[in-house]
């Protein structure tokens, strides 16, 4: 058979040294800027590390000046190496080093003022936690899309969850039964969409985007009148789970062994999705159908139907993540408490480019970075509060256009499936 | 399995897509379906497995009346379907492709990948249809891809039919040859085939019989020894010429030159790699390829919608780099995109704005920046009745008109002004044989008058039908330039990246490839229905 002994098209060489570069100066910019500032800014300052959990007594005392001039060298030399030219595989990992050699070295800057600590085991543990809606909000976006439908709406389902969650806490005075309300809230809130994008093929954007506003003004309308009530919003909180001796280990215990519900779901929906996903038939028909529809339709995988249950499941997902913003952080429900936060879990699915394992990448470094920006202004930094909550997505920004590149949708995303086109 | 079809009917509307359709297909038999772009055999194909449902009429197997509901319940009685346009998954696995809608697993819906590879060597295997159960199915040629989709319409619980919906659309020679045989070989085993097909002498040399449809109607039963012209003239309804006027190429001086073009894609693949050609003032030299082998990027390098990575481009002596698409259109740069639906028109416009789409800022259909509606109207009125484009009024959108009257409006836009050198990729593709017989002469005329034509086309009966010279493209270089007189296996083995010396014949590959030969080179091609227009 001529076509299987033909070659193949020439490829260009992956081996061979490539030049980046525009990469390249940036990177040596910033770089250079870092050692700069090192040189000229920072004096004798240190910045103390401590883990302030476990062992309370324990802390380390490194010299600012010295460490972030090793840094700002090593970003420096990533990038004149890829000014040089260097093996197309090596440009990712350089493009990583010199990303977090900046990013660190801003760390210890700004943890170097007097009287700020950097508590590792207290910041990384409130990481994980403040991860945790990007994580549940981006896998329900995982669970619609891959099958073809845009879910724009996880804002609104977040809100539904949240708010009744407490409501059917206070209800019934049982807060698992506020979060079993709050996912039920959630998947009813998508139905609609699933049932226009399925049955009605209506654009999906434009659906979500008014389910949102029709969350926002329910919402907002309830809160007024539950306010007039006693003891329908109040405040309810999951218990943290404490893993015994485990939970003592320096770092990884308070981090992993001490934390609360809503964190071990999240991990175990992480690892359950992906299963699912990649390890079943289910997965296999949800993959078909948000690629090529006609090609599942033709082996009898009935596209709508399918895509209306994994619409309706992914809120389930959403609307316990919605439960986080008020039984998760022990708070009442207050109007638009979700602050966007829905559409920065939409980020995180095109950052974890539709794969739960890098939703879980993009949601940590998103957690992390807001804790960050919350210790900084707690500890009366000197840098705006204001640019402190820029850092989420500025470093997002620099991840996305500098090391993952262009993400591919699934190719059929938001696409209504009407049997019988071609 | 005994197939019976009686008095089968669709409507979509007021439309009649399918009116009345009777056929058999008898066991082990390969029966043909013949009929031109919209005469209905997609939708037909479509009821029979099941996307469509019939407003009335029965199909009956082995003498019992079925009715299926969806794609799925066709497979359970035994049918199989290999798709005009491919369904399969790209980043899919084969295994993964043929396995979709009845996965193999091992309880709890949890996939078992090792039944799924045992279940497509198995069956590859019986058949001789040679398949990697993980190769990922975006990256294997087309011809591989089609074996995907048989061995896929194979592994049904029991097929005992397959329809094949104009399978060697996308094919070279050598896998047509290559299909027609396996085809032989499942008819043998007791296979009942239903073959989908405009294209005469493949049905000529694998069907034991032959229906003609013509606008949803069986206008003919023939047998397999029926001339092509008489299979033609019942497709289309009236006798059909198959061949081009033309008289030898006087060429000039070089209209196009293009110099080591390299183009690399986003997936770092160089597209077209030190590409080398030359089209002269006056000849039409006709580009050979599977598709895929960088015409489209050669297309578009041209005209200027994509940057080259290196090389050079010059139209009519001069160097482009650096000048825009207006600018070279400008310059005298005619183009006839390969997709019409994406690059030809604006489907919401009307016929008389998308023929003044390359002129409107120009006088006299502009005057000071405003469209003068009375110019453009009187001109789309002329050219209406110039190229014989049939539509009830040029307000109407482009999108309401046939595949065969749209591409006569890019057509009759291009053509309508003088130009040095002309681009035409796939210019008759879904076009019936009528408009592909007027477009043809256009071209050839519009040769004589000076211009330089390059025509890229995956149909190898028209570039024998237009060029004056051909040159074989594969895997994005030129492999080799031949006269129109070289022999169709030699192109044949080209276009599979086999170099000249090489693909010269050695006596023996006559009888390979005598099936799709035939004694006239310069059959029109009728339709190669690629926007789906069936309906």
């Amino acid at each position: 058979m001529a076509v299987d002994t033909a070659p193949a098209p020439a490829l260009v060489d992956e081996r061979a040294p490539a030049r980046h570069l525009r990469a390249g100066i940036v990177y040596a910019v910033l770089g250079l800027l870092v050692i700069l500032a090192a040189v000229a800014l920072l004096g004798d300052r240190t910045t103390t590390v401590a883990f302030d959990k476990t062992l309370t007594d324990a802390s380390w005392d490194a010299p600012t000046r010295t460490v972030v001039l090793i840094l700002g060298v090593i970003a420096t030399a990533a990038g004149a190496w890829m000014i040089a030219g260097l093996p197309q595989r090596w440009y990712k990992i350089a493009g990583a080093a010199a990303v977090a050699a900046v990013v660190l070295a801003l760390l210890f800057w700004a943890y170097s003022q007097e009287g700020t600590v950097f508590r590792a085991e207290s910041i990384l543990a409130g990481a994980l936690f403040l991860s945790m809606p990007y994580i549940f909000g981006a896998l329900s976006g995982v669970v619609c899309e891959r099958s073809g439908v845009i879910n724009i709406g996880i804002e609104g389902q977040f809100l539904m969850g949240a708010f009744t969650g407490v409501l059917v806490a206070n209800i019934t005075g049982n807060i698992y039964a506020g979060l079993a309300g709050a996912m039920i809230a959630g998947s009813l809130s998508t139905m609609l969409l699933a049932l226009l994008a399925t049955r009605f093929q209506v654009n999906q954007v434009v659906v979500g985007v008014i389910l949102n506003l029709l969350a926002l003004g329910f919402t907002s309308f309830m809160y007024d009148q539950l306010k007039k009530a006693d003891g329908l919003n109040d405040a309810f909180s999951v218990p943290v789970i404490s893993w015994g001796p485990l939970a003592d280990i320096p770092v990884i215990g308070p981090v992993l062994f001490q934390q609360k519900l809503f964190v071990y779901v999240g991990l175990v929906m992480v690892a359950v999705v992906w299963f699912l996903l990649y390890r079943t038939r289910w997965g296999l028909r949800t993959r078909a159908v948000g690629e090529h529809p006609a090609a599942a339709d033709s082996m009898g995988v009935n596209v709508n139907r399918l895509r209306y249950w994994n619409v309706v499941a992914a809120g389930l997902l959403a609307g316990f993540g919605g439960a986080w913003f008020t039984l998760g952080n022990s708070l009442a429900f207050n109007k638009n408490m979700t602050a966007g936060l829905g559409f920065v879990a939409l980020a995180v699915m095109i950052v974890g480019r539709w794969n739960p394992l890098g939703v879980l990448a993009g949601a940590l470094i998103f957690g992390f970075t807001t804790q960050i920006a919350r210790d900084l202004s707690a500890a009366g930094s000197s840098v705006p509060g204001e640019f402190l909550q820029m850092l989420p997505y500025a470093v997002t920004l620099v991840v996305v256009a500098g090391l993952i590149g262009r993400a591919k949708a699934p190719a059929a995303d938001g696409v209504p499936y009407n049997p019988g086109d071609k | 399995m005994r197939l019976e079809l009686k008095g089968l009917t669709k409507k979509f509307g007021s439309f009649t897509a399918d009116d009345d359709i009777d056929l058999v297909v008898e066991p082990g038999q390969i029966h043909a379906v013949l009929g031109e772009n919209g005469a209905g055999k997609s939708t037909l194909m479509n009821m029979l497995y099941g996307i469509l449902q019939p407003t009335s009429g029965a199909i009956l197997i082995d003498g019992e009346p079925v009715s299926f509901s969806g794609p799925g319940d066709a497979i359970a009685a035994g049918l199989g379907m290999v798709h005009q346009h491919f369904k399969l998954v790209g980043p899919f696995s084969v295994a993964d492709n043929v396995q979709l809608g009845r996965e193999h697993t091992q309880g709890m819906g949890v996939l078992s990948a090792k039944a799924a590879r045992k279940a497509v060597r198995d069956v590859s295997e019986q058949y001789g249809l040679h398949l990697d159960p993980d190769a990922v199915c975006e990256d294997l040629p087309v011809g591989v891809q089609q074996r995907v989709e048989i061995v896929k319409a194979l592994s049904g619980p029991k097929t005992e039919l397959l329809i094949l919906d104009e399978p060697t659309a996308v094919l070279t020679p050598a896998e047509i040859t290559e299909l027609l045989q396996i085809m032989r070989n499942l008819a043998a085993a007791g296979t009942s085939i239903l073959f989908i097909s405009h294209k005469l002498k493949e049905v000529q040399a694998v069907a034991d019989t032959i229906t003609v449809i013509r606008r949803g109607k069986v206008v003919a039963e023939l047998e397999p020894t029926a001339s092509e012209s008489e299979m033609a003239s019942a497709m289309v309804g009236r006798a059909v010429s198959l061949r081009v006027d033309k008289t030898d190429a006087e060429p000039g001086e070089p209209r196009l030159e293009v110099k080591d073009l390299t183009v690399v894609s986003d997936a770092g693949v160089k597209v077209l790699d030190g590409l080398e050609l030359t089209v002269h003032s006056g000849e039409i030299v006709g580009l050979a390829g599977v598709e895929g082998n960088g015409q489209t990027e050669l297309a578009r390098s041209i005209l200027g919608l994509l940057k080259p990575d290196s090389g050079h481009i010059s139209i009519d002596g001069r160097d482009v780099h650096g000048r825009g698409v207006a600018r070279r259109i400008a310059d005298g740069l005619g183009y006839i995109p390969e997709d019409r639906g994406r690059d030809g028109l604006v489907a919401e416009f009307s016929v008389a704005e998308n023929i003044v789409l390359n002129q409107y800022r120009d006088a006299p259909y502009a005057k000071g920046g405003v469209v003068d509606a009375g110019a453009v109207h009187k001109r789309a009125v002329d050219s209406i009745a110039e190229f014989d484009i049939r539509t009830q009024s040029p307000d109407e959108s482009a999108s309401s008109l046939s595949g065969g009257n749209q591409q006569k409006v890019i057509i009759a836009r291009e053509f309508s002004r003088s130009r040095r050198f002309l681009v035409a990729a796939q210019p008759t593709r879904g076009v019936d044989v009528g408009a592909s017989q007027f477009i043809h002469s256009r071209l050839v005329a519009e040769r004589d008058t000076g211009t330089g034509v390059l025509l890229i086309s995956s149909e190898l009966d028209e570039i024998y039908a237009l060029a004056d010279r051909i040159a074989v493209i594969y895997n994005g270089r030129i492999v080799g330039e031949v006269d129109p007189d070289t022999p169709r296996e030699v192109i044949g083995r080209l276009m599979v990246g086999a170099d000249l010396a090489a693909a010269e014949p050695p006596p023996a590959a006559e009888a390979e490839t005598a099936d799709v030969e035939a004694s006239s080179d310069t059959e029109a091609s009728t339709d190669e229905d690629a926007n789906g227009g069936d309906r």
